[in-house]
């Protein structure tokens, strides 16, 4: 009975919130923080690569994104088998799966499970990081590593919950706004001028409506810009703060509404719509988590050829997402050595391609050699989706996952039923 | 052969013949609803302690209204568009003339297509930006809002094109094996095409469509895909309403969702009830 559409290709591994309120109950009742590990720990990464040799290595991910499973099986697992390990993908629906598989063999005490990596962010992570889902502290050991910037926010907490070496950075993502050049002059410079213009331009403008994803993140978007920035709201929830900077946002997107896509009378229910709408031109604005799937569209036709990347001048919400290694998988050496496999820049670079997959590097370009760098400048450019760098210029970070419930709850009563 | 059994061993062994499948459907229909109502009243609470209260049914007072509202307001215009449809195909196809044949031949292509992809075909063609405008030449922004409308047009036309065809074949199937005589009978005595249609086909038909328009009532009053693909976000019928809150992320909306679920179910089986009470008044029913 479930009818989900189709997710935006550029995958968000676990922001679909659905099934995490089962997790959390499972979470409640197992032992905190243990991660069930009764397997050798390891002092060097030589150590790690000798055990890995000869191990099966499953890697649980969405396998709803045709190019992701392309990567994957094309990609990455004749690389892993060169190192000796068999690596094997098994799609899921949902993150929230591998989550629970995971979780019910925490239950069970079992430590060779049949999870080994996950594809992992934001609210499962940090679920299963209460639960003792995860292995942690081994990412260190992965030389690799050294390729990230240490100190890249984006990579130190996972829609605020610490890291701690749980997970090994894959991809970046950015949130992004998209218009049609051919009917947008007078480009907007940030959210507040694109909000000016929408009132301009009647009807020519619209968001999905939360508790859509891609909506969701439109609305702490417009809070962020009502309140003077993201560095005047606090990332952890509180009540104080929510009866504080809240009512200024919800001001601002009700004053807005007239002016929006059947003049606000309704919304598109999730950013499919949205991107629909785009296609036809009945408004002149797009978003998605997803900007590296533009240039194809374009290529192909499905959106107009003046479909542009808006970039704002206080950027947009960025976030990152990573391998998760489970607590009760067997094969923990082979899963360290694809995720450093994952994180070289080989890989990074091959997958960075949007033909491939697309998906934005986690390295940080002053820690490559030439050599490395060369690989990503070798990549081609694209007329629509300008560079990660200009993109994720003053990214924004996410705000805790207990505030969208919130935020979405009270747009829900405050704005659409209004 | 054990010629000698008597009646009540036989009775016996269609009782242990049944048993497994009235075991299913009640292990199904009993512990499902039990289930929702024990959420819904707070005793199996995912986390803190059980205790009974009614606050998931008041949480979302006025969405339950107006859901229930719109609810009963699309299974009705679905119930009853699709009866006075599929009635008037059943007589077409009992005529038995080559139009009876082409229509009978349209109502059974249409009852295996689901209805997610009836819905998704819906959206396709009646949509602003469909392929009806586009052939129409329409631009987008003049175009009826049939698609999430205000007045749910697309949901109810997806409803009644389905199941207007399930009326059309049930009702036929009554008609053919019991019309034919008593119609002819009239007809030899006299009786006009009107008044035949109104003593003889109509009366007989009545039970078989008051059967169908109680199978559709209760599919359309707790189907969730097809209003949440050609619904808008505001209002939410019933089992939008129920699903949304069951996929919600805050851990006190699960109690919501169940007491939604059995809100929409004590609905359903009150409308079965005065459906059964109506049928029963018929005459032909026995």
């Amino acid at each position: 009975m479930t009818s989900r559409r189709n997710r935006p290709r550029t995958a968000r591994p676990s922001l679909a919130l659905g099934g995490a309120v089962l997790l959390l109950s499972l979470a409640a009742c197992s032992p905190t923080g243990s991660a069930a590990s009764d397997q050798q720990n390891y002092e060097t990464w030589n150590e790690v690569v000798a055990a890995a040799d000869g191990q099966t290595v499953k890697l649980w991910m969405y396998g709803g994104d045709e190019q992701g499973n392309a990567y994957v099986n094309d990609v990455l697992v004749p690389a892993a088998a060169e190192l000796g390990v068999t690596l094997e993908q098994v799609p899921i629906a949902d993150t929230p799966d591998a989550l629970n598989r995971i979780l019910s063999e925490v239950q069970a005490g079992e430590t060779d499970g049949e999870v080994d990596l996950v594809w992992v962010n934001g609210n499962n992570f940090g679920t299963g990081k209460e639960a003792g889902a995860w292995e942690c502290g081994w990412t260190d050991l992965l030389p690799n590593m050294a390729l990230t910037d240490r100190a890249d926010p984006l990579l130190l907490n996972d829609f605020g919950t610490p890291v701690d070496g749980c997970e090994a950075p894959w991809h970046k993502a950015q949130f992004t706004f998209v218009y049609n050049s051919d009917t947008v002059t007078d480009v907007p410079a940030s959210l507040d001028e694109l909000l000016d213009w929408a009132r301009a331009n009647p009807g020519r403008f619209t968001y999905p409506a939360p508790p859509d994803f891609t909506g969701s993140v439109f609305v702490r978007e417009v809070l962020y810009s009502v309140s003077g920035g993201y560095e005047n709201v606090p990332l952890a929830f509180s009540q104080d703060d929510f009866d504080a900077l809240t009512p200024a946002l919800y001001d601002e997107l009700t004053d807005l509404e007239p002016s929006l896509w059947r003049g606000g009378e309704t919304y598109p229910q999730d950013s499919n719509e949205l991107n629909q709408l785009f296609a036809d031109g009945e408004v002149d604005f797009t978003m998605t988590y997803g900007p590296a799937t533009l240039t194809e569209l374009v290529a192909n036709g499905t959106y107009p050829a003046g479909t542009k990347v808006l970039t704002l001048n206080e950027g947009t919400v960025g976030n990152a997402s990573f391998l998760g290694l489970a607590s009760t998988s067997g094969s923990k050496a082979g899963a360290m050595v694809v995720a450093n496999l994952a994180l070289s820049a080989e890989q990074q670079a091959a997958k960075a391609e949007p033909g491939v997959w697309g998906q934005f590097t986690v390295l940080s370009f002053d820690q490559l050699s030439d050599e490395q760098r060369a690989l990503f400048e070798a990549l081609p450019e694209s007329p629509v989706v300008p560079s990660y760098d200009v993109l994720s210029k003053n990214a924004n970070p996410e705000l805790a996952a207990a505030w969208v419930s919130p935020i979405d709850e009270s747009w829900r009563q405050l704005v659409l039923a209004q | 052969m054990p010629g000698a059994r008597t009646p009540g061993s036989r009775r016996w062994a269609s009782l242990a013949l049944v048993a497994p499948g009235v075991a299913i459907a009640a292990f199904v229909v009993v512990g499902g609803i039990g289930m929702s109502v024990v959420q819904s009243v707070g005793l199996l609470p995912l986390v803190g302690d059980a205790a009974f209260s009614l606050d998931a049914y008041v949480a979302n007072g006025d969405e339950l209204l107006t859901g229930t509202a719109l609810s009963l307001g699309i299974a009705t215009a679905s119930t009853v568009l699709s009866c006075l449809i599929g009635l008037t195909a059943a007589i077409v196809i009992t005529q038995g003339r080559r139009t009876g044949r082409i229509v009978a031949a349209i109502s059974a292509l249409t009852i295996p297509i689901p209805h997610l992809i009836g819905a998704a075909a819906v959206g396709l063609l009646l949509s602003d930006a469909g392929i009806l405008p586009r052939i129409l030449g329409i631009p987008g922004t003049e175009w009826p809002d049939f698609v999430g409308g205000s007045w749910w047009i697309a949901v109810i036309f997806e409803y009644t094109w389905k199941e207007s065809a399930f009326v059309a074949l049930v009702v036929a199937a009554v008609l053919s094996s019991r019309v034919a005589r008593y119609d002819e009978t009239a007809a030899l005595l006299g009786a006009s095409r009107a008044r035949r249609l109104r003593h003889i086909v109509i009366p007989l038909a009545r039970p078989a469509v008051i059967v169908s328009a109680i199978i559709i009532f209760v599919y359309t009053f707790g189907s969730y895909e097809v209003a949440w693909l050609l619904g808008r976000p505001y209002p939410e019928p019933l089992p939008v309403l129920a699903f949304r809150l069951f996929d919600s992320i805050s851990l006190t909306s699960r109690p919501e969702a169940a007491a939604v679920a059995v809100i929409t179910t004590m609905i359903s089986l009150v409308v079965v009830a005065l459906g059964m009470a109506l049928l029963r008044r018929t005459p032909l029913w026995r």
